[in-house]
């Protein structure tokens, strides 16, 4: 089966409405449909292996849950993980959003949505911050090796320093490097972007919408 | 000589958190001309620069003062946008200067900004993978490319518009000598077809003979030199603009070494090929090749990032490695702190921190440090933690030239108790550290000789190989 590309709209929409939806709609049915809907996605656009490394994660939380809950000291710990659980499936996505589309196709997906321009710029930057910052963890981790300063559960604060630190004082200068680039290459022309990639909307986007729609209203009634 | 493109009239400007700017700046720069902005690290060439592509004062903060003009009309009547048309700028740096991923998604990038049909950027990404031959880095992840590749296609990102002004941040700060021979011809190339070129660099061999006007900069004020001639004779050491004429003394020889570390047959993927080398304390050892081709893959194998497929590598411990950038390596919070991680003897920290002019900084965030300040407290780090071998990765990038001379002597005086092992495009640099040289090329050791009088020739003709490559 050929791999199914979908229009990033469908889940930046997907990314905005899914997480608020636990107010209203009981875990119980929307965690597991969450979880077959998202894992339906992976599979539709051809990404098997991340699904099983997803899966495995996921049946490992569980785990940890089940263990934690036995233990009455670790309650409240068991009801952290909990919650990563139940925004796992969410997370899964965001993933994919930001690891499978360029920034270029998350900005003219973002122009479809006919947002203010101003928006549309500082959402573009932040989300192309994901992936540059993923890239400069790499050499941090790997200088804390070299420097033998070890991240350890034992020594939380510490090691929480250590790594937190140094990524504050990057942020800054990022932030305005990524901001740079953006400029000079005319990104707050006041004028219709258009897009080399451009992405019509197309049934399939619609049908996936929909069924992730249909799902959580029906949820809602459900839950009534 | 053509019309007048770029004019400065008392161009100031003030840093709202420090004392560094620019002050009453004039300047004019003609249609085709080669534009060369130097002088040393903190004399305000970048606020220059920041200044003429209009980055400030959009996201800088701070008070500008004086008339800046292009093609007759002023800077503050133009937004951003407008600015960019006509100028395009290249940075060293690939984290300014890539906004996507891809190469093909960054070169329509500023196109689908100014709302170009897709016909219409179809033919103009044609013309310039034409032009720049583009061929091979069309359609591929960015950061897969090699740094002359990233460099072509800055280029070509900065003239998808037909900007007719281009902008040089340190464009040799991460090239070969190869490349930067090559980037010369380019500049010489696009010159000659009638666009206005200005380079901040240090270095500035690669423009030998094609310098129109050059600006100095020094403290915030600004020294014209009318010609390359004006500027060749003038006081400011020139670096070399003919690098291999430069007349540093060689460093002594040492009757006996003792090895501390090793690498035997090693091989790791396709990268490198049975490599043997020793690395013995009291040297200091340089690897020269053109870019990728495995100076770094060796020194993270020593590091053990990555394991080798064949082969053995003898060592006692982890080598101390200093990055190019800094900011990746400094976790303490303060620079005491920081030595203190190394090892805590106090003693020799007061020493260190003497020794290196950070005394008065003891309690300073190193983040809050400049770049030269940064790099002498990871030198002070080297020296504190007692390992036996020492890895520099392009410690010159980006140095002018006393800071690079102030380098080298560290470097020696770090050699006295360690092996140093250097990564380094840096000739001059290379000359004034260098034992020995082994230079690494296809992936196997193609030379490794000890420098002095008699074997210089084999370095230059090393560089001049690595030219030729390039520029073919």
């Amino acid at each position: 089966m050929k791999a199914l590309k979908i229009n990033p709209l469908v889940f930046i929409i997907i990314n905005v409405l899914a997480p608020s939806m636990y107010i209203f709609i009981k875990a119980t049915y929307l965690l597991p449909f969450l979880m077959i809907f998202s894992a339906c996605v992976l599979l539709l656009m051809g990404r098997f292996k991340r699904l099983g490394i997803s899966a495995v994660i996921y049946v490992a939380m569980f785990g940890v849950y089940s263990l934690f809950m036995k233990i009455e000291a670790l309650n409240f710990w068991g009801l952290f993980v909990l919650i990563l659980m139940q925004s796992f499936p969410c997370a899964v996505l965001a993933v994919l959003l930001v690891s499978k589309y360029s920034s270029a196709e998350l900005l003219s997906a973002l122009e479809g949505l006919r947002l203010p321009r101003p928006l549309v710029v500082a959402a573009t930057i932040t989300l192309k911050y994901v992936p540059t910052f993923a890239r400069e963890l790499k050499f941090i981790t790997e200088s804390m090796r070299l420097r033998g300063i070890k991240f350890s559960i034992l020594k939380p604060i510490s090691s929480f320093r250590y790594f937190i630190a140094p990524q504050l004082f990057r942020c800054s200068a990022l932030s305005e490097e990524v901001t740079a680039a953006g400029l000079v290459k005319g990104i707050d022309a006041p004028i219709r972007r258009t897009s080399f990639f451009e992405q019509k909307i197309r049934f399939s986007d619609v049908a996936l919408l929909a069924v992730f729609l249909i799902g959580t209203l029906g949820g809602l009634i459900w839950a009534k | 000589m053509g019309e007048v493109v770029i004019k400065a009239d008392n161009l100031s400007f003030n840093y709202k958190e420090s004392k560094e700017g620019i002050h009453n700046n004039s300047f004019e720069i003609k249609r085709g001309e080669v534009i060369l902005l130097t002088g040393n690290s903190g004399s305000g060439k970048s606020t220059l620069l920041k200044c003429l592509n209009g980055l400030i004062p959009e996201i800088q903060e701070g008070d500008i003062s004086g008339d800046i003009t292009i093609n007759g009309q002023e800077y503050n009547k133009l937004k951003m946008f407008e600015l960019n048309k006509d100028i395009g700028s290249v940075f060293q740096n690939p984290r300014s200067q890539f906004f996507t991923d891809e190469s093909t998604a960054e070169l329509v990038f500023p196109m689908e900004n100014y709302g170009y049909s897709k016909e219409e950027m179809q033919a103009r990404l044609d013309k310039l993978i034409r032009a720049f031959s583009l061929e091979k880095v069309i359609g591929r992840n960015i950061f897969t490319l090699s740094s002359g590749e990233r460099q072509k296609l800055a280029l070509a990102t900065s003239l998808t518009l037909d900007q007719k002004v281009l902008l040089f941040d340190e464009p040799s700060a991460n090239l070969d000598y190869g490349n930067a021979m090559k980037l010369g011809l380019t500049i010489r190339e696009l010159r000659d077809k009638g666009l206005t070129i200005i380079v901040s660099d240090h270095r500035f061999f690669y423009l030998n003979g094609i310098i129109d006007k050059v600006l100095f900069m020094d403290s915030g004020n600004l020294k014209i030199y009318e010609s390359e001639e004006e500027f060749k004779n003038g006081d400011y050491n020139t670096r070399s603009f003919d690098l291999f004429e430069i007349n540093t003394p060689f460093k002594k020889e040492k009757e006996t070494y003792e090895t501390v570390a090793s690498m035997k047959d090693v091989s790791y993927k396709d990268i490198l090929k049975d490599i043997n080398i020793d690395f013995n304390k009291g040297e200091t050892t340089v690897i020269v090749g053109s870019n990728g081709a495995g100076k770094t893959t060796l020194a993270k194998l020593l590091c053990k990032t990555y394991k080798p497929d064949k082969g053995k590598i003898n060592e006692k411990g982890l080598p101390f490695f200093i990055m190019q950038d800094p900011d990746y390596q400094l976790f303490g919070t303060s620079v005491h702190n920081e030595l203190t991680i190394v090892k805590k003897d106090e003693e020799r920290i007061n020493k260190l921190l003497e020794k290196f002019g950070l005394k008065e900084y003891k309690h300073t965030h190193p983040f809050d440090l400049s770049g030269g300040q940064k790099q002498r407290l990871q030198i002070a780090m080297a020296m504190l933690c007692d390992k036996e071998v020492i890895i520099f990765d392009e410690p010159t990038s980006g140095l002018d030239v006393t800071s690079m001379q102030r380098v080298s002597g560290e470097i020696c005086s770090l050699s006295e108790n360690a092996a140093v092992l250097v990564i380094s495009h840096d000739y001059e640099f290379i000359r004034n550290v260098a034992d020995r040289i082994v230079y690494i090329d296809e992936g196997t050791v193609k030379e490794d000789f000890m420098l002095n009088s008699e074997t210089v020739l084999r370095l230059n003709s090393i560089f001049t190989k690595m030219e030729e490559a390039a520029c073919k």
